[in-house]
């Protein structure tokens, strides 16, 4: 299988800041990943940084096998449109939404691709199935939702283009956990094909048993199974056990 | 005093300064940026429909077509200059308020360096004339003016509303960070959004340069004008602009009606600030915190 995403030496952070410690991690094809650690400890980071959002950058990131990391100092955001039509989907946290745009207008938008343009109405239909809440909103506008609504519209406007990697930023955050379990679900049965998807939690049950690696990360450097995808996940708890909050 | 002048006046007003007020206001939603330069692209835009008249053709559409295509040229000018160098560096909103207003200056003086102080004056596109409406008289040029603005707004918004360049500009003005990840690039966008907000201008120019004269600093006054209706109007609501240019064009009117045309800014700016003192965010502005 080939790799989507292959990283090696990333250290990233905002200012005088450093957030991440030269960080390996690939990801291949087919493969459902959960990245789980403490507030604080790098985990959105990582995923900015893919995305070039980060402050400060340095470290190759290759999507794809195309490289689209290297050292940057400043311009955050500035290569973000590029990275993405490469096939990176990023739904972030805070959703990153447009207030006063209704829900069709956001999974429009998520249609950039020329060809995802054309067939925006048979996608809207594809995302409404994997999140069906979004169906009776759609002419809403976005600032009147409730939270969980929101991070529907979030990850599904970013299901609307063909990503190959799909990285999500703490899907549970700020929501009730029935909702959020919900939603972890719903996105366990996205058909990922020979994309691969990236999920960072803080609430480690929520991922176990659902994804095909976990990997720990603490201040701001990958604990185990980063590398090796054939570890099973509990024997990757039991020994990081600092992975574990309640520990 | 015949009411019904006054109207068309008012609106015939309107429709000009609604014109620049939309462009200053979805440039500084969508890209942050307060254009000064706005007014330098619509005395630039002016001259381009003069040479057009002067050397090529008279007919009106040629002429209308010269400034919108000056416009838009000089739109992009600006956004290459002060947007694009700008817009990821510390300090972005002064830095490009200062940037447009050297374009604004500079650009003045180059005209005034090319073409002379001396005025000029465009043909009359619509044709001289007035046509009787009921009990309403109505000259070819307010009735020209109103009909050109009608329909570059209903084309300009309709293509907001339906293409997925419109799209991109409307997500950019809510989240510039969401619509970079949704594949929106800020810089060809922003190029889009500074050429149409400059054939705005450029329209703008002709349809006001059929009552006024171009000179080098002709846009001055236009600009402190669309300035005051976007401000009135909310900076980042299309809809805000057009209340508020009809509003302006209004009090224009009745004041230069009933007190004289010297009297015509003092006014306005009263009104301003009395929307501004009731209303600190406009007629339809979007509340600050809710751009992210």
């Amino acid at each position: 299988m080939s790799d989507i995403l292959h990283i090696e030496g990333l250290s990233a952070g905002y200012g005088a800041l450093g957030v991440l410690h030269s960080v390996d991690l690939t990801v291949r094809a087919g493969e459902r990943i959960g990245i789980v650690g403490l507030n604080g400890h790098g985990k959105s980071t990582l995923l900015r940084a893919v995305a070039g959002l980060t402050g400060w950058q340095s470290g190759s990131i290759k999507l794809n096998g195309v490289e689209i990391g290297g050292a940057r100092s400043q311009g955050p955001g500035r290569y973000t449109h590029k990275i993405v039509r490469m096939g990176l989907s990023l739904m972030p946290e805070g959703d990153a939404l447009f207030h006063g745009l209704s829900v069709a207008d956001h999974l429009d938008s998520g249609a950039y691709t020329k060809r995802a343009w054309r067939e925006r109405k048979q996608r809207r239909e594809y995302v409404l199935g994997i999140f069906p809440p979004l169906q009776k909103l759609l002419d809403q506008p976005v600032g009147k939702l409730s939270g969980g609504e929101r991070r529907m519209v979030s990850l599904g406007r970013g299901l609307m283009a063909d990503a190959k990697l799909l990285l999500i930023d703490e899907p549970s955050l700020g929501l009730a956990p029935k909702i959020s379990k919900s939603l972890v679900e719903a996105l366990m049965q996205i058909d990922i094909k020979d994309g691969a998807m990236v999920i960072v939690e803080q609430n480690l049950s929520l991922l176990q048993g659902n994804v095909s690696r976990l990997i720990g990360l603490h201040a701001g450097k990958l604990k185990g199974g980063a590398l090796a995808p054939d570890l099973p996940t509990n024997e990757l708890v039991h020994r990081d056990s600092h992975l574990h909050p309640y520990h | 005093m015949d009411p019904y002048y006054l109207l068309l006046t008012a609106v015939s007003l309107a429709s000009i300064y609604g014109l620049l007020a939309i462009g200053i206001s979805i440039i500084w939603s969508s890209l942050g940026m307060i254009n000064l330069a706005q007014g330098f692209t619509f005395t630039a835009a002016g001259y381009g429909a003069w040479l057009v008249a002067e050397n090529i053709s008279t007919n009106g559409l040629a002429v209308v077509a010269g400034g919108v295509i000056t416009g838009a040229l000089v739109g992009a000018l600006t956004g290459a200059v002060a947007f694009v160098p700008l817009y990821d560096k510390p300090n972005f909103p002064l830095r490009s308020l200062i940037a447009t207003l050297a374009i604004s200056l500079m650009g003045g003086q180059c005209l005034l360096w090319l073409f002379t102080p001396r005025v000029k004056a465009l043909p009359k596109i619509f044709g001289v004339g007035s046509v009787h409406i009921g009990p309403a008289t109505a000259s070819y040029d307010k009735i020209g003016a109103i009909a050109c603005t009608a329909v570059l707004l209903l084309l300009t918004l309709g293509w907001m509303k339906r293409s997925r360049r419109g799209l991109e500009i409307r997500a950019m003005m809510q989240n510039p960070e969401g619509a970079a990840l949704v594949g929106v690039g800020l810089r060809s966008t922003a190029m889009a959004v500074m050429m149409v907000t400059g054939a705005m201008a450029g329209l703008a120019s002709v349809l006001l340069s059929q009552t006024y004269f171009i000179s080098p600093f002709a846009g001055t006054t236009p600009l402190v004008k669309g300035m005051v209706v976007a401000l009135a109007g909310g900076l980042g609501s299309v809809a805000g602009a057009l209340i508020a240019a009809v509003l302006i064009g209004f009090v224009e009117a009745f004041t230069a009606v009933e007190l004289g045309g010297q009297w015509v800014l003092i006014t306005q700016f009263l009104f301003i600030i009395a929307v501004l003192l009731v209303r600190p965010r406009g007629i339809a502005g979007m509340i600050e915190h809710s751009r992210e």
